[in-house]
């Protein structure tokens, strides 16, 4: 059904010899449409893989980082590079290990991976190195980073929250104010 | 402060600023009236929906993802369900593929016209801001009638659909879609021929074909700079392999030719409604669904505003390992900083619009 001839042989064979062994496959949805997958080693093969998918032509999508085995308060993170190539998809994932908390900003090769890399910076913590502006994205300063790696309960995470927690913290900041003797007045001042 | 050494000046606006629809923060270097610079801070709304998607099952999900943004409320569970679809290899039946387009293409009008209509709003053209948003209701119309909601459609489901058509409901549509198009024609007219609005929108937020694909911008902010980019096109998913229709695209890359695209693609979409009602397959709605085993996938799709991903990751339990959405919006932003280079502070709000942006989309 599909007719797209699919990404130059030459960017798939460069992709699959950065790739670990075995770490290439390639998965169809129902209309045909292609999805690549390769699996790279370490974060070291990420630059190479991003010149040769900048030289064919590829556009970035998006980048998701994530924890695949939701073992919160450990390092072990992965992150998936997604690429549009001739009418198909390619993801480049790259392992992260406890030592090697960072990869290369692919933002050289591509202008449009800024957003995505701060953004999983302040989510995972993961450093970006290279980034051209690597300040806050979405997160306020005050919020630690790698938010994403902390387990939060659902109560807290959603703003309709009424818990008997959360009315006791607001009750609570309340209770603070008002024994600040002046607090409001200062500000009013100011 | 500006000074004799230095002629330029920092102009706040936003985030809350009676100009922006959503809240949005610019750091706009001027000199006099003229913008030289321009740095977003974003963040304002972002609700962590993510984090909240991996604390519900693979079903809540839908509901979640219609939660996005209102405008695009159909293309977050339609592509999800697709990703799930993809991951399990779950066949969508064929009647399913075809009401999953209508709801598509109705949502598109509609967001079309919302754009169009907040254009002229800006310009201060308010009668055509008041007849563009009473055509939009003909298709707020359409929805209530068909979907039972004005902007949540809840049409999806992993495996179909949970909505369909008689023949009562299609005639509706297709008198409702006649009465549009003939709006939409003379809406046309006027936007390609009135003094007031050519003079304000064209030549204004350039952006030209090499930055749009250097910033690989997605959806009519791509094609109104010349690139042909359509998922429906390029990845055709759904019914869209079976149908016919034209990817639209114009070449001066300003703020008039953004709106012409988005213009002329409502005709389109229209005629592919027609199509869809004349050949809608008789059949099942959905499928019974197997078990969601582990695995990844990717969907795309082509949402009002442009290309729209989902990731999903799943471990074999019933929540989701991770899932990401990025929005055509994400990909957008960075183009002000092209559009609004050495633009006029009053062209602000109207170069801001025409890349149709959605926060809370973006920010999720």
């Amino acid at each position: 059904m599909k007719t797209t001839s699919g990404p130059d042989p030459r960017l798939l064979h460069g992709l699959e010899t950065l790739s670990l062994k075995g770490g290439f496959h390639w998965t169809e949805d129902r209309t045909g449409n292609r999805f690549y997958w390769f699996r790279l080693d370490a974060s070291e093969g990420l630059t190479r893989a991003a010149e040769l998918l900048a030289a064919f032509e590829a556009r970035m999508c998006t980048v998701t980082a994530y924890d695949p085995a939701r073992e919160h308060g450990r390092t072990r993170h992965e992150i998936a590079y997604h690429f549009a190539c001739a009418g198909t998809m390619v993801t480049v994932t790259v392992p992260l290990f406890e030592g090697t908390r960072s990869v290369p900003s692919i933002t050289p090769h591509f202008r449009n991976a800024d957003w995505n890399e701060r953004e999983f910076m302040e989510l995972y913590g993961i450093n970006v190195v290279g980034h051209p502006n690597p300040r806050r994205l979405f997160l306020d300063e005050t919020l630690d980073r790698g938010i994403m790696n902390r387990v939060i309960p659902v109560s807290v995470l959603m703003s309709g929250a009424s818990s008997t927690d959360l009315w006791e913290r607001i009750l609570g900041g309340r209770g603070a104010e008002a024994e600040t003797p002046g607090a409001g007045e200062t500000e009013e001042r100011a | 402060m500006s000074s004799l050494d230095n002629p330029t000046s920092t102009l706040p606006i936003g985030p809350v600023h009676v100009a922006l629809e959503e809240p949005m923060y610019f750091r706009l270097d001027v000199e006099g009236e003229t913008v030289r610079g321009v740095e977003l801070t974003a963040g304002h709304v972002h609700r962590g929906m993510e984090a909240l998607a991996l604390r519900r099952t693979l079903f809540q999900n839908i509901v979640l993802t219609e939660r996005v943004c209102s405008l695009c409320s159909n293309s977050h569970p339609f592509t999800y369900c697709m990703a799930v679809e993809n991951l399990a290899g779950i066949p969508v039946p064929e009647r399913a593929l075809y009401l999953r387009v209508m709801a598509e293409e109705i949502k598109r009008v509609s967001s079309h016209l919302f754009n169009l209509a907040v254009l002229a709003h800006i310009i201060g053209f308010k009668s055509l801001f008041m007849h563009v948003m009473e055509v939009r209701e003909i298709m707020q119309d359409v929805k209530e009638t068909l979907y039972g909601n004005r902007m949540d459609l809840a049409a999806n489901c992993i495996g179909g659909v949970k909505y369909d058509m008689d023949a009562e409901l299609t005639r509706f549509l297709l008198s409702s879609l006649d009465r549009v198009e003939g709006a939409v024609r003379k809406i046309a007219k006027i936007y390609g021929s009135d003094v007031m609005i050519l003079r304000r929108t064209r030549g204004v937020g350039l952006f030209g074909r090499e930055d749009a694909r250097g910033l690989a911008v997605v959806g009519p902010v791509a094609r109104g700079s010349g690139l042909p980019l359509d998922v429906r096109r390029e990845a055709p998913y759904a019914a869209y392999p079976r149908l016919s229709f034209e990817v639209v695209t114009e070449q001066d890359g300003d703020v008039h030719s953004r709106a012409m695209v988005r213009m002329r693609e409502m005709e389109v979409s229209i005629d592919i409604l027609r199509q869809c009602a004349r050949d809608l397959p008789a059949g099942p709605l959905s499928v019974l669904l197997p078990e969601i085993p582990a695995g990844e996938a990717l969907a795309r799709s082509e949402a009002p505003r442009g290309e729209l991903v989902y990731y999903l990751r799943t471990d074999g339990t019933e929540t989701p390992n991770r899932l990401k959405w990025r929005v055509p919006s994400y990909m957008n932003w960075d183009a002000l900083g092209v559009m609004m280079k050495d633009c006029k502070v009053s062209d602000i709000p109207l170069i801001v619009n025409s890349i149709d942006p959605c926060i809370s989309c973006t920010e999720r």
